[in-house]
């Protein structure tokens, strides 16, 4: 496996050895790859501090520090330092109110969104060494405008978890999130639009991430509806795991990764993948417009694109990971998520998430959701 | 002349008194008042501003206006969440007045000798973290929790059919609440009836009253002030409180405070909103402070 920062000495594209000549005063230039060299190290040298990442709890120095150790190894001085996002609109909230990081983590579905926002600047992915071998399909979902602003990382589902020795679903639907049966047992997923589009999957609306204002109101009024059911609308993955392990929740909205750690806790548990086909996430890093250290983000994003940080997350967190040469230990994990499958995240087998227009208006009317 | 340069001498040392009185004044109260400018009256311009969109966190053009204000009036659904709020934390308030009074009464008028002791193990809890004696409910009240525990020990209850009522409700949020203000309400009772002039009390006994009456005559119309000075002290943080519910409220036991919370966070943000809500509160707080403190002679124990 190559070295990051042996990529960024080597492949200086024209723009950069512009940029170095600015930063040299054009001396590095006229003396050539040995000035280039020098004034490339004074361009990392001047990318100083730690690297600032906002990214989601369990992926920092909470538990996911195998997946960027290569980084660390090779930048000592400038180790990352975390703060923590509960989800996108958190995210935006941060940024907005003057958090200042090097690069991000949001979803599939918002990277259009924040492509066109001013927010983010593209990626240069042949600073990314491993980029080769993430899964093409998952790089075409980071683009936008043939600009990768997304380097896609972990990938999973939002689909069902439940108690198999408590649980007997009539049929296999999200409907299950709101049986009468299970009243008080049941955890929904707090997200601006993602409970709204469930609602639209289980209706069969056109397109569930851009419903119209009737078809929003008839997913808010269901969801309303049937709210009284719904013991805890979870916005940390840890208070549901909790909740799911001792005994309060039978049913949850989750994430494959509640599945791994139920069953480590010897629960009987089953991950039901709906009829109406679960929604399906990549994770994308995105760097910040005006970042302090974009070299050092490269080679951050680098490390976590690489085969054992992909192979430590399957085997830990269950989570699918982009590089395709990553696979985890268990046979079985293999086969649940489906990770051997390259198109895993889209038709037949899931709806990969994706932009959603009006996203201001869901988020409105989940808020009025869970205020009624 | 010698007694003129005295006189004049005289007149400018008191003008110099003067001058320093004068002075005395601003001088003690400027960094109290610009502390309250700073970090009190400017961040409740800034979010005036972004509740009529003077300000907006989003990039380009936003008209000025009161939108928000409206969609709040019009709004059954947030009117709502702050009516079961308001609810919920004058629930609270009354039951832990009721508890803490007695409590109060008992180290102030019971002349042992330890009352100070008892005070200090009264607020010991706030030795801990706010967030660690929430967390420590969670672990009493689960399904598995103590309480459950204990039910299905004793075979009053099923292991499978556990009182889930007790946590993610509004009882478990109510509950957690009166625990970890009882002290807070505990003290300025204690204070007002601390400073009870026992004379009165030795007066309504001289004339014939019962302990019954003279408490029902004279201690409790003297401590009513205290009492409702610790209603306010638990009245005010619980209604906009977000932090407990949010741990073991569940769907049932979300508040308006919660709401303001999630609008400015992880709902997609919409501070327009946030900030209407979160100055509609401060002013029904502010507006019921007011007319409460006047007709309670609050200012007794809290001024």
């Amino acid at each position: 496996m190559e070295n990051g920062d042996g990529i960024i000495q080597r492949r200086l594209t024209r723009q950069d050895l512009l940029k170095l000549a600015a930063v040299t005063g054009g001396a590095g230039i006229v003396a050539g790859r040995a000035g280039a060299a020098g004034a490339m190290r004074a361009q990392l040298a001047a990318e100083s501090g730690r690297l600032q990442v906002l990214d989601w709890a369990g992926y920092g120095n909470d538990g996911g520090q195998a997946m960027f150790a290569q980084y660390v190894k090779q930048h000592p001085a400038n180790k990352p330092q975390f703060t923590y996002m509960t989800n996108e609109a958190d995210a935006l909230a941060k940024l907005h109110a003057g958090l200042e990081p090097d690069l991000f983590r949001p979803y599939v579905g918002w990277v259009k969104y924040f492509a066109t926002s001013g927010l983010v600047q593209p990626w240069d992915p042949s600073l990314i060494s491993n980029f080769k071998h993430l899964n093409p399909f998952m790089v075409k979902a980071g683009q936008y405008n043939g600009k990768q602003y997304g380097i896609p990382d972990d990938w999973g589902f939002d689909a069902i978890l439940y108690r198999a020795d408590k649980v007997k679903p009539k049929s296999r639907s999200f409907n299950l999130l709101w049986d009468e049966r299970y009243k008080g047992k049941i955890a929904w997923y707090d997200d601006p639009v993602l409970m709204l589009t469930v609602a639209g999957l289980y209706f069969g609306f056109k397109d569930p991430w851009n419903q119209t204002d009737a078809e929003l109101k008839k997913s808010q009024q269901l969801l309303i509806s049937k709210k009284h059911l719904v013991r805890l609308i979870w916005s940390s993955e840890t208070d549901m795991d909790n909740a799911f392990a001792s005994g309060d929740l039978w049913i949850a909205y989750a994430w494959p990764n509640d599945w791994v750690q139920m069953k480590a806790k010897k629960l009987n548990v089953v991950y039901m993948h709906p009829k109406e086909k679960p929604i399906a996430w990549v994770g994308m890093f995105m760097l910040l417009q005006g970042a302090a250290r974009p070299k050092l983000a490269h080679a951050y994003v680098n490390a976590w694109s690489s085969a054992p940080s992909g192979k430590w997350l399957e085997d830990n967190y269950g989570y699918g990971h982009a590089n395709t040469v990553a696979r985890p230990s268990s046979s079985d994990l293999l086969k649940a998520l489906q990770l051997s499958n390259p198109r895993a995240v889209t038709l037949p087998n899931a709806y990969l998430d994706r932009d959603v227009p009006r996203r201001a208006v869901y988020a409105r009317l989940w808020q009025e959701v869970k205020a009624a | 002349m010698a007694r003129g340069e005295g006189r004049l001498t005289d007149i400018g040392a008191r003008r110099r008194r003067r001058a320093r009185r004068a002075l005395t004044t601003p001088g003690l109260l400027g960094l109290p008042v610009a502390w309250l400018a700073v970090f009190f009256l400017v961040p409740i311009g800034i979010v005036a501003a972004y509740s009529i969109d003077a300000l907006a966190i989003f990039p380009g053009k936003h008209p000025i206006t009161l939108d928000g204000w409206r969609e709040l009036l019009h709004s059954g659904i947030y009117l709502g969440l702050f009516w079961k709020s308001v609810k919920m934390s004058l629930i609270v308030s009354a039951i832990v007045v009721l508890l803490a009074y007695p409590l109060a009464y008992y180290l102030a008028l019971s002349g042992t000798k330890r009352k100070y002791v008892l005070l200090l193990i009264l607020i010991a809890p706030f030795l801990t973290s706010y967030l660690l004696r929430v967390l420590a409910w969670k672990v009493i009240l689960g399904s598995q929790g103590v309480v459950n525990s204990f039910l299905f020990w004793t075979g009053l209850r099923s292991p499978d059919h556990p009182i889930e009522q007790l946590l993610y409700s509004r009882f478990a949020v109510m509950l957690v609440l009166a625990y970890i203000w009882l002290p807070f309400v505990a003290l300025p009772i204690f204070v007002s009836l601390e400073n009870l002039d026992m004379r009165l009390l030795e007066a309504a006994s001289d004339l014939g009253a019962t302990r019954w009456q003279a408490f029902l005559r004279v201690t409790l119309p003297l401590s009513a002030p205290g009492a409702a000075a610790a209603f306010l002290f638990i009245f005010i943080p619980t209604v906009g409180e977000f932090v407990t519910p949010s741990l073991v409220g569940g769907t049932s036991g979300y508040m308006y405070g919660n709401q303001i919370s999630d609008l400015f966070g992880t709902g997609f943000p919409d501070w327009r909103t946030g900030s209407v809500l979160a100055l509609f509160l401060l002013a029904v707080i502010a507006s019921f402070t007011l007319v409460f403190s006047r007709f309670t002679r609050t200012s007794q124990v809290v001024g």
